[in-house]
């Protein structure tokens, strides 16, 4: 029974990353942009939500009124900061690891080192739980699940059923000749840069709502988001949901199993034997 | 309807065409042949605006489209059949055809266009739902030059259509550039296989080395010398 909820709990977390990976994924595979300041804007996004809900005395989750569109408008400049200086996949992993650091320093210049946790009558959330049967399930990773559900469908949606989703697929796979039928790369690479910065605004707002906050969680992200990148497929967005769950619940069942130490060995062997076997991802998308 | 006038291009610090110049009339086929990285197609993709030339001008029916980005060359008259087809594999039949009508003009003809593509190429209708990358290599070029089409161009490159395909469907490729011609599309074609391009074309020029060495009507150039010394193999 422990493994049944360590899985299951695991995966809620996964869901977690892969809301994270979402937008890195997106814009890794229909951009060639590989975004750690992704991570920097969840970092900032979650501060921001703590400085919001504590001065202001609104549920968490109200703030990304806020949180939203100023992560959008970030998400767009940056991308348009690409696109102005024509950075190649290489180098922009390169410079927004730079922005990633100087954010972090930023980050703990203004809110200091320590742990950062929201006051519990703001965010009656992080002491709820749901029961399903004997199992328990806390509302922080139901929160962050429910969200990613929503995101990855919504961006799958898009991608699949809008014209504007067709013309971005149709750029990932070739942009010299989508540009020669019309498809203006710099405005749809704008909007999807921000659609990524606002996902990084709704996860950054799950970390204060589910524990504390210190300005070094980047780097904790950064390898499991790889991975969920990875193992997804590289631009798949239900390919991440997949992934960010099944990385989620094989960690969960490894903790309890062995050790929680192991997960990390267990799960970057699975992406370097997905690399070698399946290097498009786990779960193939059509045609590709 | 076009005139390209002393264009330089460059891949990076590599210099692939010099001089250039070119016009295509009304309604008119026009050929450029050449031997293999004698600059053909860096001279179709530069007046897509896929290369940017360092040097000369494009004019499209008085209007100087040198600098205009590449996505909006579409909106001016130009479309492009690249070489090697170059679809997007992961999606439909459909899809593919729809995207090449994706500028706000062709947008407004999208259902006459496609019924003119479909009565062009009838299998493509048959397989809408089948996902480009899973046609036969004579598949995908129809549906190539139908994508080209849905842009409803006054202008389609066409960039070694015959390229890797079988003789009988090479002949079929032919016949429709013929009827594109027939309905007041003027067409650039690029092609190796000068010999059959040289017989739809009424006008060609002969590229060697990045630079127009001979032009003339296309009974001229198929009759010439150079021409039958440089790509003719005769």
């Amino acid at each position: 029974m422990i493994e049944l909820q360590a899985a299951v709990s695991g995966a809620l977390n996964g869901s977690l990353f892969a809301l994270m990976a979402l937008g890195l994924s997106l814009a890794w595979g229909f951009l060639k942009v590989i975004n750690l300041a992704h991570f920097a804007m969840i970092l900032t996004a979650g501060y921001l939500t703590f400085e919001l809900a504590t001065s202001t005395g609104l549920s968490p989750i109200a703030t990304i009124v806020a949180t939203v569109p100023l992560m959008f408008v970030v998400g767009a400049l940056i991308q348009l900061g690409y696109e102005r200086f024509g950075v190649s996949e290489l180098n922009s992993l390169l410079i927004s690891y730079g922005l990633l650091i100087i954010t972090v320093q930023v980050v703990t210049n203004i809110w200091t080192a320590d742990f950062q946790r929201l006051p519990t009558e703001i965010n009656p959330y992080a002491s709820e739980s749901v029961a399903v049967g004997s199992l328990r399930f806390p509302m922080p990773t139901l929160l962050a699940a429910g969200f990613a559900v929503i995101l990855v469908v919504t961006s799958a949606l898009v991608l699949e059923r809008t014209y504007a989703g067709r013309a971005l697929q149709a750029f990932g796979q070739d942009r010299e000749i989508a540009s020669a039928f019309g498809i203006d790369h710099r405005l749809l690479g704008v909007l999807l840069a921000g659609a990524a910065g606002a996902s990084a605004a709704i996860a950054g707002m799950l970390f204060p709502i589910g524990g504390t906050l210190t300005p070094d969680l980047p780097f904790e992200w950064i390898g499991q988001v790889f991975a969920i990148v990875i193992l997804g497929g590289i631009g798949n967005v239900t390919g991440t949901l997949y992934a960010g769950l099944l990385v989620g619940a094989i960690s969960g069942l490894v903790a309890v199993i062995w050790t929680p130490s192991t997960s990390p060995f267990v799960v970057f062997s699975l992406v370097v034997l997905a690399l070698v076997f399946r290097p498009k991802g786990l779960f193939p998308q059509k045609g590709g | 309807m076009l005139q390209v006038t002393d264009l330089d291009v460059f891949h990076g610090d590599a210099q692939a065409l010099w001089g250039a110049s070119v016009t295509v009339g009304n309604g008119e086929v026009v050929a450029i042949v050449g031997s293999n990285g004698a600059g053909k197609s860096t001279l179709v993709n530069a007046i897509m605006g896929i290369l940017r030339p360092r040097r000369g001008r494009i004019v499209l029916d008085d209007q100087d489209v040198t600098a205009i980005p590449g996505h909006r060359m579409c909106r001016a008259g130009v479309a492009i059949v690249p070489e090697g087809r170059r679809l997007f594999p992961a999606m439909s039949v459909e899809d593919n055809l729809d995207l090449g009508a994706f500028n706000r003009l062709a947008r407004a003809r999208y259902d006459e266009s496609l019924q003119w593509v479909h009565t062009l190429f009838p299998r493509l209708a048959d397989r809408r739902s089948q996902l480009a990358g899973s046609l036969s290599g004579g598949e995908q070029q129809m549906l190539a030059i139908g994508r080209g089409l849905m842009a409803r161009p006054r202008l389609l490159l066409m960039d070694e259509p015959s390229l890797g395909l079988a003789p009988v469907v090479v002949d079929e490729v032919f016949d429709v550039i013929e009827t594109v011609r027939d309905e007041g599309v003027s067409v650039l074609l690029v092609e190796q296989n000068a010999q059959m391009a040289l017989d739809v074309s009424s006008r060609a020029y002969l590229l060697a080395e990045g630079r127009v060495v001979m032009e003339g009507t296309a009974k001229e150039l198929a009759k010439s010398r150079e021409v039958r010394d440089a790509v003719l193999g005769l």
